[in-house]
């Protein structure tokens, strides 16, 4: 590996910062280099298989195919893909108050990539399917299961082997979390209350929290 | 019109024998051992005393073990059947003369089902038939500020823990649940809808 690169990388504006945050990775570097080689269709074909991995489907087979189709070596196209793919994971990883678009090219430029390629890469990281791809991202974090669906029933008890008038409602629950386990119980009125008590508090601390600006940690 | 109460008490052979034995019993000690039974009527355990409970009671009350588990059983029974029916204290006490029973010691049924009665009755009530109750609700909120895919978060997340009873010894289960704050707000509308179907009921 050449001697560390402390390359400053940003836009020339003042405030904008490097979305590579001082140092290029190694597989980003070596990407550029290669970027040069490949025509824009390639180009294209690869970084659509990037997005759908990063969005967390299995490309193998895709991949497969691209490889034989073209007459690339595949050292080479590996390296395309690690770099693609490590360049637009750390761009996503940035919310776009801190990686502003401008910036972002300008960035790019200094990696020497070609203008048409860095245009396709804005539009992923800047365009309609960064919502989606967020959620992507927001889903692999470490995390507690998280309710796929809930099911309930209000049944009243007209009677029972102890109560010949019993007249009391329950409610019935069925909840699946996301982990696949299943949760059957019942609940009653009083605890049911205390439940939505409950939420309903959780939600307004929620709430006052987004408003306050949240003890002052800025962007 | 006058509403005539159904017999809720036979007079069946143990019942007549039991009420023989009932009536030996000293009226005060008769109180007390109501008030205990009322007391654990809407336990689901199989008897009300324990052995060395019931040993006490056997020189207590100076009854061999087969007479007092009848006489036991027989007030049980009885308390039970008033709260099946709802029953009021006058037509229970109506029922109890009807089989014999002293009128000191249906007085003293009478005393403990005024006092005790709708209590016990409102206990059995919202006793459910459920293998599995929720029995606690806890939760803790935090703020994410960052993970490994996502820098800069300000997301606030919420983990629910439902405590959930099994109906055997079982003990508590745990089930956590994590909520994003679009997912809890989403939660809090089911939650709505249905205090929407328990405000139709009433």
């Amino acid at each position: 590996m050449s001697s560390a690169h402390v390359k400053p990388l940003g836009g020339a504006a003042a405030g904008n910062v490097s979305f590579l945050a001082g140092r290029i990775p190694p597989a980003i570097e070596i990407m550029s280099k290669y970027m040069k080689d490949l025509d824009k269709e390639l180009f294209r074909k690869i970084l659509k298989v990037v997005v759908t991995a990063i969005e967390g489907t299995d490309c193998c087979d895709a991949l497969g195919t691209i490889a034989e189709s073209c007459d690339v070596p595949e050292e080479k196209l590996s390296s395309v893909v690690a770099g693609m793919h490590e360049l637009l994971r750390v761009a996503l990883r940035l919310p776009p108050s801190t990686l502003k678009q401008e910036g972002f090219r300008e960035d790019l430029r200094e990696l020497r990539i070609s203008e048409e390629y860095i245009s396709d890469f804005v539009s992923v990281v800047f365009g309609s399917r960064r919502e989606a791809l967020d959620i992507v991202a927001s889903q692999q974090g470490p995390q507690l299961p998280h309710m796929d669906d809930f099911t309930w029933r209000v049944d009243v008890a007209i009677s029972t082997s102890c109560l010949g008038r019993a007249l009391q409602p329950s409610i019935l629950t069925q909840i699946q979390l996301s982990d696949g386990t299943r949760s059957h119980f019942q609940v009653s009125v009083p605890k049911f209350q205390e439940l939505r008590y409950n939420v309903a508090l959780i939600l307004k601390e929620m709430n006052d929290l987004e408003k306050r600006g949240v003890l002052k940690i800025q962007d | 019109g006058f509403l005539v109460m159904a017999t809720i008490i036979k007079e069946t052979e143990s019942i007549k024998e039991a009420v023989i034995h009932i009536n030996t019993i000293d009226t005060n000690k008769f109180s007390r051992l109501l008030s205990r039974i009322l007391q654990k009527l809407h336990l689901r355990v199989e008897r009300s005393f324990s052995q060395e409970e019931e040993e006490k009671l056997q020189n207590a009350l100076s009854m061999e073990k087969p007479v007092l588990s009848l006489v036991l059983e027989t007030i049980s029974f009885i308390l039970e059947q008033a709260v099946y029916h709802n029953i009021k204290p006058a037509s229970l006490k109506e029922q109890l003369e009807n089989v014999k029973i002293d009128p000191e010691k249906a007085e003293a049924f009478c005393q403990a089902w005024t006092t005790s009665g709708p209590d016990v009755i409102e206990k059995i009530r919202q006793r459910i038939f459920a293998p599995k109750k929720l029995e606690h609700v806890g939760w803790q909120m935090s703020l994410e500020l960052g993970q490994s895919s996502q820098a800069k978060l300000k997301a606030p997340h919420a983990v629910l823990q439902l405590g959930i009873s099994g109906d055997d010894a079982e003990g508590q289960e745990n089930v956590f649940v994590e909520f994003s704050h679009q997912e809890l707000l989403d939660f809090y509308n089911k939650l709505e809808t249905i205090q929407a179907q328990l405000d139709s009921l009433t």
